[in-house]
């Protein structure tokens, strides 16, 4: 499978659902990390059209696959990925992929007609609406039951244990994101919550930008997987709760009445969070070059931050060149202003939330 | 240079102002929030004046006749210049696809005018911008954040912009009732209808500037019938009568004997190319796509310009197909999806039906079914976002037919749908290399480079016309010189409302031959 693009949230579903297919762990092949030598040596002169640098990637990926293995692969499965599981879901109009992230798929594979045997005999490219499970189940059983020569039902099965297996995956993220929230609650100590898209996290396409100030000591909370549990997330909405700006923590209508994107969603929901969460002293946005879903979220999402007093940094137009002397420059005024306020901005975050913190209970009740 | 906040000294602060300061409630109050424009009240509704864009000059001026019609006060924001792209530009955030930053730019630069004139009170009080709403996947649905921001940048932070949204998603929608829909819908329709008329007939007139005039005239004609039509009454009421009576297919009529007035040359011989592209700057006639239809009817093409109801029509099978992939899954989706069967169906009944009163003049609405068909091995038929498997289904649909010697894709640069669907016509002129396709990326400040790339591909294509013509001619042993002696006989072949039937040529001189040879008996 194509490390790229949606797999960087969904990669644990769809190891479940290959493994419970039967097919054995060292039978799966991910292709590896972007890397400008990945691009060069795949993608170059296949991608046709101007586009977002993480789209572009995809034919690297794909073509490492195809053309880079020393033993052929049987398949390559890439799904279009129509919409995607978000924790957010039934809060917001849709959670659809961005347009690109499902379309990029149709793109790359015009420009492999020529290989891969009999044209693109072997990539499996099924579209699946992840985000309705009983669709998802339809479509999969539809497009793999054949390919994987097993009955329609098995793949039913194989997609339930691939939705388990991600539910997994994300409530330990969750878990480690509280522990860190709840060890910075009892130190008092600062962390940075980042907010960027899943494919942020791939070292070719983050740059690896938010790891330099992971190495200064300041711990990092990724907006995809914040925490969510319930008596934290109710006391740090409480006054909007009580106001009657939403409905409930996880509602974003009263910043992003558009919320059909479910990336986007979750960056705006995460600027809410961080804007609230005392301990998240500065943000991080991360955003690729030519990114048309973050760019309405700019503004809004850069205020959202900021009104609450909280720092806020971006990283825009992240290509394929890492620009390390910027970068350089950049984290070190970051972490000169972390130095400097994070402790004055998390006193008065914390004086906006009711006086109770859970975090705090949790760990009296510990001790 | 920017002119931020030049407003605000004389009404509220702009930035501010979108943040709710709310001193009993707390501290959490500081918090960013969206204040929802504030809604239309019954008694507002017949005194602010709807402005509304993005549609050609025919289609504006018809639309609006359907809103007066209604009792609204309604403008057109005037026609795109490229000064609004830089306004645009200016105002909203950096990567903007560009029919986003002409509107922005079209607003900001409308409502700058009204404000010297007016004072930003009266601005705020007695306009709203109308636009379209949209669920996604593309960011066009979230461009209202944008406009929000450029009209904070103005200093109108409290100018309203409602979302013409059927759904109705907040507090920010325009409520839109029956007649208001079928209302706009059907002078769509209507103007989509005039328009192809106007295509087919400019490039052929033999009096100058003829084709214009008559135009001109048919849109206040048609604009006069719709804003003077008879009270439709309720909801049911309503679409019965616009399914039913005969209002608009006898103006059309109508309009069909001015254009008769109107005579032609057919036996010019020009490549026939095939508009398509994004929603936005397919139809536009403007600077927001170099004004490229008249530049094409200028360097001797004949243009098939697109339909804004082929769009509509997409929609609805998008949401068709989405509706019956949900079937068994979700109550009442199957239900939803036989609607939508037959919503389209009485659309094409309805479009067929403007079509006959202007002598099936107008091609008729392409099958989405096809379309779907023909793009299939390249672009997946629920790729949503833009226009989707449209793009490649038309251009195969056009090649297959023979209908047009080359397709002229306009798409905005930054477009995050159909950049992909561009990339997938890679393997479709892999498969059909004499497939003329002129990709055209439109940044709004490129025109040299966008007109030259097409020039390349209309330089084959009057080629192409030219051999087409002359073997039409080899083919039914004609000559122009004999084609002209049938011409005197039967001079209402040189008239505009004369139908040429398609004789298997893409171009319309090859047809007009072979329709001739017909009449002559002379196979």
């Amino acid at each position: 499978m194509p490390k790229a693009l949606s797999l960087w949230s969904t990669h644990r579903f769809w190891l479940g659902l290959l493994l419970e297919l039967g097919v054995k762990p060292r039978n799966i092949v991910l292709s590896s990390d972007t890397s400008e030598a990945q691009f060069r040596k795949y993608a170059k002169g296949r991608v046709a059209v101007e586009t977002c640098y993480p789209a572009k990637c995809l034919s690297g990926h794909v073509g490492q696959l195809l053309l880079g293995q020393r033993r052929p692969l049987d398949l390559i499965l890439c799904p279009m990925v129509y919409s995607l599981p978000s924790f957010i879901a039934g809060r917001v109009q849709d959670t659809l992929s961005c347009s690109r992230d499902m379309g990029a798929v149709e793109s790359m594979k015009s420009s492999f007609l020529d290989e891969g045997g009999s044209g693109n005999g072997r990539l499996l490219t099924p579209l699946v609406s992840l985000g309705e499970p009983a669709i998802a189940e339809r479509q999969l059983a539809e497009s793999l039951a054949e390919p994987f020569g097993v009955r329609r039902r098995d793949v039913v099965r194989a997609v339930r244990a691939g939705y388990r297996e991600l539910r997994e995956f994300d409530s330990e993220m969750r878990d480690r994101s509280m522990e860190i929230l709840s060890c910075c609650a009892r130190q008092g100590s600062p962390c940075i919550g980042v907010l960027g898209r899943p494919y942020h996290m791939d070292p070719g396409i983050g740059h690896r930008i938010v790891d330099t100030l992971q190495r200064q000591g300041y711990p990092l909370l990724w907006n995809q997987y914040f925490p969510k549990d319930e008596a934290l997330l109710r006391w740090l909405f409480a006054p909007d709760l009580k106001a009657g700006f939403v409905s409930d923590p996880l509602d974003i209508s009263d910043v992003w009445p558009a919320s059909f994107s479910s990336n986007t969603n979750e960056i705006v929901w995460g600027a809410k969070f961080a804007a609230r969460c005392p301990w998240i002293s500065c943000v991080v946005r991360l955003s690729s070059y030519e990114c048309g879903m973050d760019q309405p979220t700019h503004t809004p999402v850069q205020r959202m931050v900021e009104a609450s007093g909280t720092l806020f940094f971006k990283f825009g137009d992240l290509d394929a060149t890492k620009p390390s002397g910027s970068i350089a420059i950049r984290t070190e005024t970051v972490l000169h202003y972390l130095a400097e306020r994070s402790e004055s901005i998390l006193s008065q975050k914390r004086a906006r939330l009711p006086p109770q913190c859970p975090l705090t209970q949790i760990q009296a009740e510990v001790g | 240079m920017r002119e931020r906040n030049v407003y605000q000294t004389e009404i509220m602060p702009a930035p501010e102002s979108r943040l709710r300061i709310d001193n009993q409630s707390g501290a959490a109050c500081e918090h960013y929030r969206l204040r929802p424009p504030r809604p239309l009240t019954e008694s507002e509704k017949r005194r602010v004046t709807l402005l509304f864009g993005g549609a050609t000059w025919k289609h504006e001026r018809l639309m609006q006749g359907a809103m007066e019609r209604l009792g609204y006060k309604a403008e057109p924001l005037p026609q795109i210049l490229h000064r609004d792209l830089l306004a645009g530009k200016d105002y909203i955030d950096a990567g903007a696809c560009c029919p986003t930053a002409f509107t922005a730019g079209s607003l900001i630069n409308y409502l700058r005018q009204a404000v010297a004139e007016l004072g930003p009170q009266r601005v705020v009080r007695d306009y709203v911008f109308l636009t379209a709403g949209g669920c996604g996947p593309c960011r066009f649905g979230q461009y209202q954040e944008s406009y929000a921001l450029a009209l904070e940048g103005i200093g109108l932070p409290d100018f309203r912009v409602l979302l013409l949204d059927l759904k109705g998603i907040g507090p920010g929608s325009f409520e839109t009732t029956v007649p208001f829909t079928l209302g706009v819908f059907w002078a769509f329709m209507c103007g989509d209808v005039l328009s192809e008329l106007e295509y087919m007939t400019r490039p052929y007139e033999t009096v100058p500037g003829e084709t214009d005039q008559v135009l001109r005239e048919c849109v206040e004609l048609l604009y006069g019938a719709i804003r003077n039509g008879p009270d439709t009454g309720g909801r049911y009421r309503t679409v019965l009568w616009y399914l039913c009576a005969g209002h608009y297919r006898r103006t059309l009529a109508r309009v069909l004997r001015k254009f008769s007035a109107i005579r032609v040359d057919r036996l010019r011989v020009k490549p026939k190319v095939k508009v398509t592209g994004e929603f936005w700057l397919q139809a536009h006639e403007g600077d927001g796509n170099y004004r490229i239809k008249q530049w094409l009817e200028s360097e001797g093409a004949e243009v098939i310009p697109p339909v804004y109801t082929a769009w509509c029509d997409f929609l609805i099978q998008a949401r068709r197909d989405r509706a019956w992939e949900r079937r068994g899954t979700v109550r009442g989706a199957r239900a939803v999806a036989m609607y939508l069967v037959v919503l389209s169906r009485l659309l094409h009944r309805a479009y067929d039906g403007l079509r006959a009163s202007l002598a099936n003049l107008p091609a008729a609405l392409p099958s989405q079914s096809e379309l779907q068909r023909l793009a299939a091995p390249y672009y997946h038929y629920r790729l949503e976002g833009g226009e989707s498997y449209c793009l490649i289904g038309k251009a195969l649909h056009a090649y297959r037919h023979r209908t047009a010697h080359m397709i002229c894709e306009l798409s905005p640069y930054g477009c995050l749908p159909n950049t992909m669907s561009m990339g997938a016509m890679a393997g479709v002129l892999r498969h059909y290399p004499d497939l003329l396709y002129a990709p055209i990326e439109i940044k709004g400040d490129a025109e040299v480079q966008a007109l030259s790339r097409c020039q390349m591909n209309l330089t084959e294509a009057h080629r192409r016309a030219r051999t087409e013509f002359e073997d039409a001619l080899r083919r039914f042993g004609l000559t122009t010189e004999r084609i002209r002696e049938h011409e005197r006989n039967d001079p209402a072949l040189c008239r505009a409302d004369t139908r040429i039937p398609h004789h298997g040529y893409a171009g319309t001189a090859a047809n007009y031959v072979a329709e001739v040879a017909a009449r002559l008996g002379a196979r």
